[in-house]
């Protein structure tokens, strides 16, 4: 574990956040204002903000908790693409639904509950926006996959409901751009979802391939590629090679446990021809690993380069959850949760001897 | 940081997925004597099987006394305790195959023809119309002939085969049930409005403690799958669903009650068989509310699926394209056959309602239709000329619109939607802020199915026939062009209802019971909540 030096990029803690009371699951920058937001399984969700002082430094410091009333762990976090707007998933089936009522002054006021979605069996084990935030996606135990559009009001209409996994469902994310859902699951498979003309949503497409449970997934910023984590050690890369069709075109080794979860990021490499950002992935055996992809050639894999590899990122504990932010000037920020109940911000950098 | 002490199983982490066995606790008398207390974890005895794979509890500390021990009662899990319980669909459907399929059927049909003549019981079978839709189109796409075969020619050819081969005493369908049913329906429907109003007037609003006073939206009460559903997951629904019975159980009714009487037979005389394009109709025959207790029979003894005639007829080498005589004639076999409601392929409960007022009103009524999004989901309106809107009306199909529903008449209605496992966001609560809700006229009836396109799609009816002409490689788009091929059978034939109303009065003095219950089904997957 002395060969960090080796590598071209480090990673420096920023913030150590205590304060959840059980493990800490998932965290999710939000795309628009400067907060963090964590959830855990003490039920509940902190919020923290951060700005750099004159010297370029970064402070995070802790903003408000939302004792969310969901009666068992919250399990995973997302902002809507406006900001304005957080949905929870929780073991206890639902789905809840969370903004800001202006205060008297007209200032946002405190964080309440707009809306509860109701529908799943068992567990909800994830949640996501799709990037126009007209569509929310969940996941749960139950093995199902729920779509409901955003209307006005904080009030949500189900579009679909696909049973299409064996298992429990671990993780929901929409493309980037287009109106295309992607789902992992227990049963080692990726599942890929679109809507007909009569906005009925179906599954256009199973992706094989891992050997294993598929815990996370992440598109990259150009929608061509998607990442996902796995069971299996691997974080496989799957490019669009049609319409619906995606192809495994590498697999990421080096993870010594299960990978929990994966992000994949803007980042700050050089934006040359090619270039699809960066890719971190964190799991079971407590380390964090930094790639940059680039494309070659559309027929060939993209290559990729570790950029930096940082073990026992939570000490012995498992890291349930890493994030990159996606906020403009701030993608080199990484956020982390961990069985530790530790929310950690890092900064990447470029080491300079 | 600190775990809590009352971790539970569920909270622990998100690696276990669910146990699919059944999780039925196994009830043991214990026989009383005097013994002691033993040791806890100390055998107390040995579980022994015999050649004939029967149970033996032997006992140990009797120090080898004679005996052969106590045979041991086998563990048994009912159908109803399937259905009772929300722990797993697979064992309820394992289960639910074997007691009613068409296997089933043919040993009951067989057994029943050894039996001396006194003894023999009447086998009735009754098909749902939708069965002989998905028939008539799956017939005609494949038959080289042009003309497509009607359902009623299906039915004729049915009734042939059922008899003749398989020996049934009748063969009917089951529309004059549904003519009954939608009777009721209408009835139960005005009953509520009525209910409702005197309670609005009475300024109580439609609220009372044991939520008896939902009234309206009155929801329909045919699908058998919603209806499980909402027991099962949406308790706070039921005082909307309507307690009319299905056409499949006013039938029940018809065959075991009205028609034993005119034959003279008990209802355990007769072995009454549907065909029915759903599984869950299944489901539907075996609750309490149907068994005669006096008797020990219910009012439908098997439901088999359109699919599974379909595979008695190939056993049997039947091939419902050639003619049989006479099945242009008209033919009257105790009931009018094939009686048609115009509206839905899923039996017109709506329109029903809407012709029904339409009828009563003094001025005269326009209908508008909005569709939401696609056909399964559309709003029906009946306003008076110039304006006022004396009736807002829903057909919602689909799983997806079905969560809409419960969404919408949750929030109108301020009941509270989920229950069970599912947790109640408390703490702060945003207000919402106050709409026109109440000054519209709110939706009063809606039709609900389960099933996308209705029951001309049901889980149980025939696949699409012909994958090429139905465009290969696409079979989501295959079976919707299917689904309306099987709708335009379904209405490819049929009498008018008119005709029949001297044995609807006959059936009116006969009293019979057309309405029944539903009661929430607790979730009892304690399993996933164990204390550790």
């Amino acid at each position: 574990m002395s060969m960090d030096e080796d590598f071209p990029y480090s990673l420096q803690q920023i913030a150590e956040l205590g304060g959840h009371e059980e493990r800490a699951w998932h965290v999710a920058w939000n795309p628009k204002r400067p907060i963090l937001a964590s959830c855990s399984a003490d039920k509940s969700v902190r919020l923290y903000t951060y700005r750099e002082d004159g010297e370029g430094k970064l402070n995070v410091s802790f903003l408000t908790s939302i004792p969310t009333g969901h009666t068992k762990t919250v399990r995973a976090l997302a902002w809507a693409p406006s900001g304005t707007t957080l949905a929870t998933a929780s073991f206890d089936s639902n789905v809840g639904i969370w903004e800001q009522e202006p205060d008297d002054d007209g200032e946002p006021g405190e964080w309440e509950c707009a809306g509860t979605l109701e529908g799943h069996e068992t567990e909800c084990k994830g949640v996501a926006y799709s990037s126009s935030g007209t569509l929310l996606a969940s996941c749960s135990r139950d093995k199902t996959v729920w779509v409901w559009e955003v209307v006005p009001d904080s009030e949500f209409e189900c579009m679909g409901v696909m049973m299409e996994h064996t298992q429990d469902v671990k993780c929901v994310a929409w493309h980037p751009k287009e109106e295309i859902l992607a789902s992992a699951s227990y049963d080692d498979t990726i599942k890929i979802y679109v809507d007909d003309p009569q906005d009925d949503w179906y599954c256009v497409s199973t992706l094989s391939g891992h050997e294993s449970t598929v815990w996370s997934l992440a598109w990259s910023p150009n929608g061509n590629y998607l990442a996902s984590a796995s069971d299996d050690r691997t974080v496989r890369i799957w490019r669009r090679v049609g319409q619906h069709d995606f192809k495994c075109v590498l697999a990421l080794q080096g993870h010594e446990r299960t990978v929990y979860s994966v992000t994949w990021g803007i980042g700050k490499g050089q934006q040359e021809e090619g270039y699809l950002g960066w890719i971190a992935s964190a799991g079971g055996d407590g380390t964090i690993r930094v790639w940059e992809l680039k494309e070659t050639s559309a027929s060939e894999p993209p290559s990729h380069r570790m950029l930096t590899r940082l073990p026992d990122a939570h000490g012995v504990y498992d890291i349930n959850s890493v994030v990159w932010c996606p906020r403009t000037g701030y993608e080199d920020l990484l956020a982390s949760a961990g069985d530790d109940g530790v929310v950690r911000v890092w900064k990447i950098a470029p080491v300079t001897v | 940081m600190t775990f809590s002490g009352a971790l539970t199983l569920t909270d622990l982490n998100d690696f276990i997925t669910p146990s699919q066995a059944c999780i039925k606790p196994v009830e043991e008398i214990k026989p009383k004597n005097g013994q002691k207390e033993k040791e806890p974890g100390a055998a107390a005895s040995e579980i022994m099987i015999d050649g004939s794979g029967a149970y033996y509890e032997v006992s140990q500390d009797g120090g080898g006394t004679s005996g052969a021990g106590r045979r041991l009662e086998q563990a048994q899990i009912s159908l109803n305790d399937c259905l009772a319980c929300s722990g797993c669909i697979t064992s309820a459907e394992s289960v639910l195959i074997t007691l009613q399929s068409h296997e089933e059927v043919l040993k009951f049909l067989e057994s029943n023809s050894k039996e001396e003549e006194a003894k023999r019981k009447i086998p009735v079978v009754s098909i749902a119309p939708q069965a002989l839709a998905s028939l008539a189109a799956a017939v005609s796409a494949s038959s080289s002939s042009s003309a497509p075969i009607t359902a009623q020619q299906i039915l004729r050819r049915l009734r042939v085969f059922l008899k003749q081969t398989l020996g049934f005493a009748h063969v009917f369908d089951t529309t004059f049930a549904r003519e009954l049913a939608l009777r009721e329906h209408v009835k139960e429907f005005l009953e509520r409005r009525d209910k409702a109003r005197r309670q609005a007037e009475s300024g109580k609003e439609n609220q009372e403690p044991s939520g008896q006073g939902h009234f309206l939206p009155m929801l329909a009460s045919a699908c058998p799958g919603w209806i499980c559903y909402a027991e099962k997951t949406h308790a706070e629904m039921i005082p909307f669903i309507a307690n009319t019975k299905s056409p499949q159980q006013i039938m029940g009714t018809l065959v075991k009650e009205w028609m034993g009487k005119k034959w003279g037979k008990r209802p355990d005389d007769i072995y009454h068989v549907c065909v029915m394009p759903c599984y869950d109709k299944k489901l539907e025959a075996s609750r309490s509310d149907f068994y005669n207790e006096l008797y020990s029979t219910r009012d439908v003894d098997c439901v088999v699926t359109t699919g599974e005639l379909d595979v008695v007829l190939r056993d049997k080498g039947w091939d419902l394209s050639i003619p049989v005589d006479g099945e242009m004639d008209i033919e009257h076999e105790l009931l009018p056959e094939l009686i048609t409601h115009p509206g839905t392929s899923s039996g017109s409960y709506l329109h029903a309602i809407i012709n029904h007022l339409k009828k009563i009103s003094e001025k005269p009524l326009e209908i508008s239709v909005k569709q939401i999004r696609n056909a399964d989901y559309e709003e029906y309106e009946l306003r008076e000329e110039g304006g006022r809107v004396v009736f807002k009306g829903a057909k919602c199909y689909g799983f997806r619109n079905l969560q809409n529903v419960v969404r919408k008449v949750g929030r109108e209605s301020g009941v509270r939607v989920g229950m069970g496992a599912a947790g109640k966001l408390g703490g702060r609560v945003m207000r919402k802020k106050d709409k026109e809700e109440g000054q519209n006229q709110r939706i009063e009836y809606i039709e609900v199915m389960a099933c996308p396109s209705g029951c001309v799609n049901g889980g149980g009816q025939l696949k699409a026939v012909g994958g090429g002409e139905w465009g290969e490689g696409e079979v989501r788009w295959g079976n919707r062009e299917w689904t309306k091929r099987v709708e335009e059978m379904y209405w490819s034939s049929g009498n008018d209802a008119e005709q029949s109303s001297e044995l609807l009065r006959e059936i009116d003095e006969a009293e019979l019971g057309l309405r029944t219950s539903y009661r929430a089904v607790e979730s009892n997957v304690v399993g996933l909540a164990v204390k550790w």
